[in-house]
């Protein structure tokens, strides 16, 4: 199987990503945008998996807490992704030798898994159980995955920073 | 009561600010607080990049030997505000580390070099 590692050694040296790398501000305004769009993103998600386990929003339909706050979901994904790869491509040798960094992306595929399974699965039936207190085995199972995997993605991240094993 | 919570919470703030420039992440868990060390070497390498840069310099030991010791250090927005630039570490140049000792591997401490800005804030 050929390295990842030349690849990685090319992204490293790339002028634009050293820029940043070496930058007063380009790195922390990325840094300081990649946790604040995770926050949103998080926050927002959480909303919707506390109404799915039965904890919170339980008299409103799931649907009228969901469908308003997709969109902002979908942004606070979409910049924390963005500014997460960028900040990946910037150090991209740091971060590949990092244990959290590696459990982080396993518990992203994995909560990614998790919602995909939920949208093409018992979502599609949420007509049927939209305003029940207590949603489907199913899906209140999925809401709690997604607690748990969401916070622990962003315990990881967190501990990205710390190279204890380095 | 309001001013006290106020003061205290400035009190904090400006204890704070005195470290926050080597607290990215937790201190305590790589460096010992009761380990200081004061490090003069020969700058073999210098990384100036985010989030923290990193020092390398040869100590010479009282026997002779030498020490290759590995500093995290300021990051370039910390370094640019003390006056430091990229080009000022040149390899081969002598150099002060004042620092804190790691807690998990031998020859490894955090810590920071003078720059011309250093205390012009307080004049």
């Amino acid at each position: 199987m050929p390295s990842i590692l030349p690849a990685l050694e090319w992204l490293e040296a790339l002028a634009w990503a050293t820029a940043i790398r070496e930058s007063n501000w380009g790195y922390p305004i990325m840094e300081t945008a990649h946790v604040a769009s995770i926050v949103a993103f998080a926050g927002l998600v959480m909303v919707m998996d506390l109404r799915l386990v039965g904890l919170a929003f339980a008299q409103t339909p799931l649907t009228r807490i969901q469908r308003p706050l997709f969109r902002w979901q979908m942004a606070g994904f979409a910049l924390s992704g963005v500014t997460g790869l960028l900040l990946f491509v910037v150090d991209p040798l740091r971060y590949y030798g990092n244990v959290f960094f590696r459990v982080k992306l396993v518990l992203l595929a994995l909560a990614g898994f998790n919602a995909l399974a939920f949208h093409l699965t018992i979502f599609r039936t949420v007509g049927r159980w939209d305003e029940d207190p207590l949603a489907p085995t199913t899906a209140r199972l999925a809401g709690a995955v997604s607690l748990l995997f969401w916070s622990a993605i962003i315990v990881s991240g967190r501990l990205i920073a710390s190279n204890w094993f380095d | 009561m309001k001013t006290k919570i106020i003061l205290a919470l400035l009190t904090a703030g400006v204890l704070c600010a005195g470290q926050s420039a080597l607290a990215h992440h937790p201190f305590a868990a790589e460096y010992d607080a009761e380990k200081p060390v004061t490090l003069t070497g020969t700058l073999s390498r210098m990384e100036w990049v985010n989030p923290h840069s990193w020092i390398y310099i040869d100590v010479k030991q009282p026997d002779g030997t030498v020490q290759k010791w590995t500093i995290e250090s300021s990051g370039p927005g910390a370094m640019s505000r003390r006056g430091l630039k990229k080009t000022d570490f040149v390899a081969g140049m002598s150099l002060v580390v004042k620092g804190y000792a790691g807690r998990l591997k031998p020859a490894i401490a955090i810590g920071t070099v003078g720059g011309p800005n250093d205390g012009a804030d307080k004049q």
